[in-house]
């Protein structure tokens, strides 16, 4: 392998440089109804350089990818040729991330295991749930990775993060001579416990036996929509897009510093920090793609839009003092709904959507529903077939959020989030 | 633009590699792909000129009666027997799992050495003059209404070179294509955004559109400025190319990807030979059906270009396949097996997706509404294959009333309901024709392609939110 910093240093036209490079090994698995039908492994790095030219008032930077086919004629080459490219680059200068070293992995205990072991462990895991009459997971997807990030820059940046992850795709469906119905879900973990996988498949399970006797109500309907932990991530994450450093530079944030996003309304005021870490959260990270130390920040305090965040260049163009790194987690801290209050009126609880629409510009959300219980005091039906919608500003005004807690990818926070007044369709 | 020096210093090697590891499993295929991707872009206050993410590696791909086995590496060099034995250990499963196999069927590796190249003009052009183009529309948008906030513009041209080797078959192919984009963010009591897109393996028909395009997006922002929802409801809808291309490519297409018969989740499965639209539909998908974005030369498997027709007169007549759903269906793979980068699976998926033009006039498409809307340009879609329920987003809608467009714009729309019924209700179809090879396409929420989609304009009756 060519030594990229070497040929960086060696080139007098550049400023500076920053070099990131990733190694993955992944195991994979792949069962059509509960046979193995293909087996993968990997074993792939790839290098990203970034060099930065200073001409005048202005900076310019180019990116290029080291490949495998790269010798160090063709290197030098690269080098060249972004140097060239960043010369027609006429941007604010920023100063790259300050030095600092680090060389950490992130908890895990699927390190504790072998590759093929562990393959083995998580398979059974999953078909443990697969015992329900007409129920059967028609295809799973096991992905197994460990991963090394390593970042440097000419500042003295030389960071390592280290870090082993799960993701299984699983799609429990019911089938009988009438019809056949399906969920897709998915599972990302970096903590293996396989009592409790067991307990999350056979939860769906269990709700595609539910999806399989749902039928449509009646429509048009207005009530109140009470939204899982998925979705809820879905809604953070469109909100949280506008408030990003660059987003902001690009004028394209429709939420400013000081705007009510809930508008005075009476619901649970959203309070959300971007964080690095997030126990069982794959997401996890010391640092950016920068090797920006990540800082955690509060970005909305009592439904006010108090902080921006994101990279370390964006932030300074932004004029804040320390940029926050760009944090990829969200924590919304819990609201006062309790479940027990929840029968006080009739409400839809949603089970599984094609996926959560938001529009902010228009200010708009909505999705078509594949499964959901139509609650009535104490009855609970499950109905499918039907499209939500809403004025994005109206369900932030009234939002409740639960008083109970869970993690799901990004995000960690109440685990449901009524919306009022929804049209269904 | 030539093929990849790189992987044609490598042929060598994957044959031998091939021979060896044909000692201890019936079949062995290399892919190796390398491909590189730039990006030029402006807007107010910044511009850029850098390398997307590229690939170059190779994954090699085996079975032995029982399973397939993959296994995907940068470089196919050194020690070739060694190689060949740490792949054997790498693919190896836990010894619980050996006796839970599908069963893989012998199929013919028919003999094959050819090269493929389809040349583009990208050479024509240097960095400085695409982020001059893109700098100066990006002025050009900005300078038309003080109500624009910025203007986002952006060209993305990539080029890729494939090479295959079997114990029979050495093929190679060379091709480009380039996507672009002006995106203007505009403010007028409320925000908007509004976006053209191109796509092309000819960069002088990208720059040409992209420098004739400021008038339609700062009007297209103006009037989303002023966009209101839609009402909920059933109407009559006229769909541009674009919002054809989301119904082929959602509605349908995802249902007909074979490996989803395999895994029994596509109701299409059961519809072979059966009407499943309206008589005068007919639809197509294949790399090699027309010229756009996902027009190669073969597949991730090896498996020629083709042009299959999907629907035929209202019946579904066939399905899209890789290599392993074919195997374990017991038909002939169609050229469809694709993988997101050398790293990742190779899965049944979509390429260029559209309908059939038909021999309406769409002025006439739109008289005969009454009232309804006429919908423009894909945002995006989901599709439950199992139970044929759509999501479909378009950008926005105008308003159709007495057969004539008036000057109301809302946005987003969002058409759902059952995929049999909407494309039943295909009631007429227009005599022109367009495909739009910008988007990209996911196999649940991961394995990213790109392809295209489009067609003529429909008229059909669907539900909207």
């Amino acid at each position: 392998m060519i030594d990229i910093i070497k040929l960086l240093k060696e080139n007098e036209r550049l400023s500076a440089y920053r070099v990131s490079e990733k190694a993955t090994s992944s195991y994979e698995l792949f069962f059509v109804h509960k046979k193995l039908e293909t087996v993968r492994s990997t074993d792939t790095s790839s290098t990203r350089v970034t060099v930065y030219v200073k001409h005048g008032e202005f900076l310019g930077d180019s990116t290029f990818e080291i490949l495998q086919s790269d010798d160090e004629k063709s290197a030098n080459g690269k080098i060249d040729a972004a140097i060239n490219r960043a010369a027609l680059v006429f941007n604010r200068p920023y100063e790259l991330p300050p030095c600092g070293t680090l060389d950490e992995t992130l908890p895990s205990n699927l390190y504790d295991f072998d590759e093929k072991t562990l393959g083995a462990e998580i398979a059974k895991a999953v078909f443990a749930a697969d015992n329900e009459e007409n129920c059967s997971l028609n295809a799973v997807e096991i992905f197994i990775y460990k991963e090394k990030t390593h970042v440097l820059n000419s500042n003295g940046v030389d960071k390592t993060q280290n870090n082993a992850r799960v993701m299984i795709e699983a799609i429990p469906t019911f089938t009988d001579e009438k019809l056949s119905v399906e969920l897709y879900e998915d599972y990302r973990f970096t903590e293996f416990n396989p009592q409790k996988l067991t307990a999350e498949i056979a939860r769906k399970i269990k709700e595609v036996k539910d999806r399989a006797l749902a039928t449509k109500p009646q429509t048009p309907l207005k009530t109140n929509v009470l939204l899982r932990n998925s979705e809820i991530y879905g809604v953070l994450l469109e909100l949280l897009m506008s408030l990003n450093y660059s987003a902001v530079y690009a004028h394209a944030n429709p939420f400013k510093i000081g705007d009510d996003i809930q508008q005075n309304g009476d619901g649970d005021k959203l309070t959300i920090t971007m964080k690095a870490m997030i126990a069982g959260s794959e997401n996890s990270a010391f640092f950016d793609e920068d090797g920006s130390s990540l800082k955690d920040v509060k970005v909305i305090d009592g439904g006010i839009v108090k902080n921006y965040y994101g990279t370390y260049r964006f932030g300074q163009y932004l004029g804040v003092d320390e940029p926050s790194g760009n944090l990829r987690l969200a924590k919304l801290e819990k609201g006062s709904l309790k479940r027990e209050e929840l029968n006080k009126e009739p409400y839809i609880e949603c089970v599984s959507l094609s996926g959560i629409q938001l529009d902010i510009f228009n200010d708009y959300i909505g999705g078509e529903i594949r499964l959901a219980y139509l609650c009535d005091k104490n009855t609970k039906t499950p109905i499918t077939s039907i499209t939500m919608s809403a004025k994005l500003s109206d369900v932030l005004k009234t939002v409740k959020l639960s008083d109970t807690e869970d993690v799901f990818v990004g995000y960690e926070g109440p685990d449901l989030m009524l919306l009022k007044d929804v049209n269904i369709l | 633009m030539q093929f990849s020096s790189f992987l044609d210093s490598r042929r060598k090697n994957c044959k031998e590699l091939v021979n060896i590891l044909s000692k201890s499993f019936s079949y062995v295929s290399i892919l190796g792909s390398e491909t590189h991707a730039l990006a030029y872009r402006a807007d107010k206050n910044i511009s850029s000129v850098s390398e997307n993410e590229g690939e170059c590696g190779f994954v090699i791909k085996m079975h032995d009666k029982n399973a397939f086995y993959e296994y995907s590496l940068n470089d196919i060099s050194g020690d070739l027997n060694e190689l060949a034995a740490k792949i054997t250990e790498k693919v190896k499963v836990d010894p619980s799992l050996v006796k839970q196999t599908v069963g893989i069927k012998d199929f013919s590796d028919e003999p094959l050495v050819k090269d493929f190249v389809r040349q583009s003009d990208f050479d024509d052009y240097s960095d400085e003059e695409l982020l001059s183009v893109c700098k100066e529309v990006s002025k050009d948008v900005l300078s038309a209404s003080d109500k624009v906030l910025n203007a986002i513009v952006a060209i993305s041209p990539y080029t890729v070179s494939k090479l295959f080797i079997t114990a029979n078959r050495e093929l190679s192919q060379h091709y480009s294509w380039a996507n672009a984009f002006v995106i203007a963010l505009y403010f007028d009591g409320k925000m908007s955004q509004a976006r053209k897109s191109f796509g092309s393996d000819k960069l002088k028909d990208i720059i040409d559109g992209m420098r004739n395009c400021k008038d339609y997006v700062v009007d297209l922002a103006a009037h989303l400025a002023k966009a209101s929802p839609i009402t909920p409801g059933v109407y009559d809808v006229i769909t541009d190319s674009s919002i054809t291309g989301l119904i082929a490519h959602e509605a349908f297409g995802h249902g007909v990807e074979m490996d989803m018969f395999v895994k029994d989740r596509a109701l299409a499965k059961n519809y072979i030979g059966k009407y499943v639209a309206s008589p005068i539909t007919n639809m197509h998908d294949g790399a090699a059906a027309t010229h756009s974005a996902a027009s190669f030369f073969f597949d991730d498997d090896g498996v020629l270009a083709h042009d299959t027709q999907i629907i035929k007169d209202g019946i579904l007549v066939a399905g899209l396949s890789d290599l392993a759903s074919a195997n374990q269906l017991g038909t002939a793979p169609t050229g469809n097996g694709r993988r997101e980068s050398y790293k990742r699976k190779a899965y049944s998926r979509m390429t260029n997706t559209f309908f059939e033009k038909g021999n309406d006039k769409l002025e006439d498409m739109i008289k005969s509404v009454k009232h309804g809307y006429m919908l423009f340009e894909t945002n995006n879609g989901m599709e439950d294959p199992k139970t044929w329920q759509i999501q479909c987003t378009a950008e926005y809608g105008i308003e159709i009333v007495d057969g004539k467009l008036t000057d109301n714009y809302v946005s987003p729309v969002v058409m759902s309901g059952y995929v049999p019924d909407l494309l039943k209700s295909i009631s007429m179809i227009s005599d022109n024709f367009e495909v739009f090879g910008t988007g990209y396409c996911g196999k649940g929420y991961k394995e990213w392609v790109r392809v295209s989609d489009g067609g003529p304009n429909l008229k059909v009756r669907v539900k909207l939110g």
